[in-house]
């Protein structure tokens, strides 16, 4: 079941990057379907291409929220209401994200990771996470927590929470992001 | 209270009950080690190198060995050159036969493109580095797997193999980095509960030793950092020598030229471990093999001149390696390096390492009266 998830994150990601690439000049509505095509065809089509292998290879696992980042992306440039991420929060997690990086590496002698295996604490930080959107009124992050919960108790990928919910991606994302915002 | 308020209260219901399913199907694990008997000293002394290979090109490095019913396979990985994209895992079986051990023909058991297609995702796989016996499942491996960039970059794989050839394989979840820079090298350690435990390693900058416990479905299910401390060098590939249910060594090559053997010690079956420091055996950045032999006794095979890493020593360490005196010295042409020491069913021991600077592989079993001789 986890190489049926892995391959469709692989499909929405590789979606989301032709849908973003389309946008550049097409229509959001014609993007997405452009992207969906292409995204489906990359798995369907070239699933044993060296191509695919090396994608799914260097990724995953994929977790929840990067597909799901994507597909939010795609549902706002829709115009599908979501909620969205005060710069505040995006250099909250990002300093968050790096300590908890720099932790694995070593540089920090705490091992906050393995937290991510134990049902207690697991079930600590997705609450954490649920009274946060409840004062907030982001519905996005709760679900992602929730979802990824879902995944790690059936078993489906990573045995810890952490890659169901986080991916290194983010860190060079978020950056991105908030470089834009300065401009 | 608003729509996203309320569905954020479903969520969290459901998170609930996602916990407490959780929680019951969880056996977190028990930290008390499984101690086999001591071995018996018994018969006349024997020693018998069963295995001297050179590949005719290329190399042939970190050898493992792999309990059978029949006796024991010896794996190693073999290809142009360590990392190259063309190293598969080779292995040869030993069964005993009236004229003492016998091996088989040495042969690929696990290559690149199997173990990628049999991967859950499948994907590539690169290059393929210290493999080991996933000794909680008959037959099963843990490989150290590439897909992209060198070793800091590699991953454990769990391996099933069946019909001579990997099954099902799926990454070990070791590191929120993509699962990426965790390698194996050592034999696992038994628990008192029936479940193994991995000993395995992180090289990406910082380097430690790693204890992963493993659920009954071969699922991490927690991990122990093994000798890291500011200042205790650059502990890595840990050798665990259990001396009662709770007390345990952990031997560690130090990627640091301090040309130290480093020792890191546990006295809660491996919950927490203490920082690194030098053992007083020199070591030129090589891992160790080590066996508890019972009564304090443990055998090591080591490199332990720091000038002379094709010098291989069989050295007995007494109270619990408290003292140690040297048993029999091995040398060739090139390093002799990577040992492997697992004991046998019926008492005996094989030893195996590299020779040759990774040229080749070589074997030798022998019984504890041999030990006991020295």
């Amino acid at each position: 079941m986890s190489g049926l998830g892995a391959s469709a994150a692989l499909a929405v990601l590789s979606g989301w990057v032709a849908f973003a690439l389309a946008g550049w000049i097409a229509p959001p509505g014609l993007s997405a379907g452009l992207g969906a095509l292409a995204g489906a065809g990359v798995v369907l089509a070239f699933r044993d291409s060296v191509a695919v292998g090396g994608a799914i290879a260097l990724l995953a696992p994929f977790g929840v929220m990067l597909p799901a980042l994507a597909l939010r992306h795609v549902a706002v440039r829709l115009g599908v209401p979501m909620p969205g991420f005060a710069t505040w929060e995006l250099v909250a997690f990002l300093v968050l994200y790096t300590g908890f990086l720099a932790a694995a590496f070593g540089v920090i002698p705490v091992d906050a990771y393995r937290l991510g295996y134990a049902p207690l604490p697991v079930a600590v930080m997705v609450l954490v996470l649920c009274a946060y959107g409840f004062v907030t009124g982001n519905w996005f992050i709760p679900l992602i927590a929730v979802l990824g919960q879902a995944a790690w108790v059936i078993g489906w990928g990573s045995s810890n929470w952490f890659d169901h919910v986080l991916h290194v991606v983010m860190w060079p994302l978020t950056v991105v992001v908030l470089v834009a915002r300065l401009f | 209270m608003g729509t996203a308020q309320a569905a954020i209260l479903v969520l969290a219901a459901i998170s609930l009950c996602l916990s407490l399913w959780a929680a019951r199907a969880d056996e977190p694990p028990q930290w008390r080690f499984a101690l086999p008997a001591p071995v018996a000293v018994t018969g006349q002394p024997m020693f018998q190198t069963v295995f001297d290979y050179t590949p005719e090109t290329g190399q042939a490095h970190s050898p493992a060995i792999r309990l059978t019913p029949e006796g024991f396979d010896l794996l190693w990985f073999e290809g142009s050159a360590e990392a190259q994209a063309d190293v598969d895992i080779h292995a040869a079986s030993f069964s005993r036969g009236p004229d003492g051990w016998q091996a088989g023909p040495s042969a690929p058991l696990l290559t690149r493109g199997d173990l990628g297609a049999a991967m859950t995702p499948s994907q590539i796989v690169v290059t393929l580095g210290n493999t080991i016996e996933n000794e909680a499942v008959p037959g099963a491996l843990y490989a150290t797997v590439a897909s992209v960039g060198g070793w800091a970059m590699a991953s454990v794989v769990d391996v099933r193999m069946a019909d001579g050839g990997p099954e099902q394989a799926h990454k070990l979840n070791l590191s929120p980095l993509l699962n990426r820079s965790n390698l194996v090298k050592s034999p696992m350690v038994a628990y008192d509960d029936g479940t193994h435990a991995l000993p395995a390693y992180f090289e990406m900058g910082a380097t430690y030793g790693l204890l992963v416990r493993l659920d009954r479905h071969g699922r991490v299910r927690d991990t122990r950092r093994i000798g890291a401390a500011p200042g205790a060098g650059k502990p890595i590939q840990p050798m665990i020598v259990p001396l009662d249910e709770t007390r345990a060594l952990a031997f560690l090559r130090d990627f640091d030229p301090s040309h130290q053997l480093l020792v890191s010690r546990t006295q809660d079956g491996g919950q927490s471990w203490s920082p690194a420091a030098p053992v007083g055996i020199e070591n030129p950045s090589s891992p160790v093999a080590a066996l508890n032999l019972g009564e304090g006794r443990i055998l090591m095979a080591i490199n332990d001149d720091a000038d002379r890493p094709q010098r291989l020593r069989l050295i007995l360490g007494t109270n619990e390696g408290a003292e140690w005196r040297r048993l029999r010295q091995f040398e060739g042409d090139g390093a002799l390096r990577y040992p492997m020491l697992r004991r046998l069913p019926g008492d005996e021991i094989v030893l195996t390492y590299s020779k040759g600077t990774k040229r080749g592989v070589v074997a030798h079993v022998f019984n504890p009266a041999w030990v006991a001789a020295q």
